[in-house]
């Protein structure tokens, strides 16, 4: 868990996360009628709370985004991309146990199937394994972020310099 | 400002601020509702998506009672599907190949006194679609809501008898 701690890993993590965060809500934000129906075709809840769901979920993915990009609050932010992942990943398991074909996750892009493209490619968009990947791996650092504390940049290199005197280059600690 | 704990073991009540969560959530679904009903991109909230203004749903409890009467029932899915199973006594018209198929249904559309046309529900538009273009031609057609699931669901018989 250290790596976790590590205050640099934790901003890289932070920023990364932040970021597809927030690219991910802007097509969906721009697009709601598009957006809803591909929640529909998810075949996961009902027109109408598929409709909820489409309005909402990415105003959320924005403001978690932008919270975990500026670092305001940051273990909060990075708990609700956990737990929208967590529902996505849930999500994503249902559909492929009964087998649904979903060609756009509508993860990023909600634009038809019809504007076929060479990038993305195709598997980066349905519904499979690619997706339960990613989504795991940012899961993961959501998870870091929300709880384990990064250990100030200050207290890190004074541990370092506690345990190993000959690299530190600060002087006498 | 609250002291920073350097620690690396999972302390979840320690740091996390519930308060702050619930606010990022309201804040969000606020916002969000702000937008869908101020920016002009809105969704209605209680309908299907699918449907758009002029669209005639019809739930299937209710297009049963149509059938029983005589409607004729249109199938809007891939032709392939219709050949497998059906509702009882429908054509397919299919969206692709809507004008294809078209003619071969022309005469028993004007003889039918109410259309209602169906696919295969949840993200399904072809009975949309396909109901939109017969209204173009003068015929007025529901759509079977939510689709043959709906059908299966309420418990309504179906025609599996393979067709060539």
């Amino acid at each position: 868990m250290s790596v976790f701690a590590n205050a640099r890993v934790q901003l890289v993590l932070r920023l990364l996360l932040g970021a597809f965060f927030v690219y991910a809500s802007l097509d969906k934000i721009a697009n709601p009628a598009g957006f809803a129906r591909i929640v529909y075709q998810w075949q996961v809840a009902g027109p109408v709370p598929s409709n909820l769901v489409a309005v909402t979920l990415p105003w959320v993915e924005l403001v978690a985004g932008l919270l975990l990009i500026a670092g305001v609050w940051r273990r909060e932010a990075a708990l609700v991309v956990a737990l929208m992942l967590v529902v996505f990943l849930g999500a994503a398991a249902s559909v492929l146990a009964r087998g649904i074909d979903v060609q756009n996750c509508g993860c990023v892009s909600v634009a038809k199937e019809a504007v076929e493209s060479a990038w993305p490619p195709a598997w980066t968009r349905g519904v499979g394994w690619f997706l339960v990947a990613r989504n795991l791996l940012m899961l993961a650092g959501a998870l870091a972020i929300a709880f384990v504390a990064p250990l100030p940049l200050g207290v890190a290199s004074k541990q370092r310099a506690l345990q190993e005197p000959r690299a530190s280059e600060s002087g006498p600690a | 400002m609250k002291p920073e704990r350097a620690c690396y073991l999972f302390s979840i009540d320690m740091l996390l601020d519930w308060k702050r969560f619930i606010l990022i959530l309201a804040a969000s679904v606020s916002l969000a509702f702000a937008w869908n009903a101020c920016s002009g991109r809105g969704i209605a909230l209680g309908q299907s998506v699918l449907a758009q203004a002029g669209d005639e749903l019809v739930k299937a409890p209710d297009a049963k009672a149509l059938l029983d009467k005589g409607a004729l029932f249109l199938d809007a899915r891939p032709r392939d599907f219709w050949r497998m199973s059906r509702i009882p006594g429908s054509l397919p018209l299919p969206e692709e190949g809507f004008d294809k198929a078209y003619p071969e249904v022309e005469e028993r559309l004007r003889r039918a006194s109410t259309i209602v046309v169906y696919c295969s529900g949840y993200g399904c538009e072809a009975s949309h679609i396909v109901a939109r273009k017969l209204r173009e031609k003068g015929f007025a057609a529901a759509i079977l809501e939510e689709g043959l699931p709906a059908w299966q669901d309420a418990q309504l018989p179906l025609d599996t008898e393979p067709r060539p």
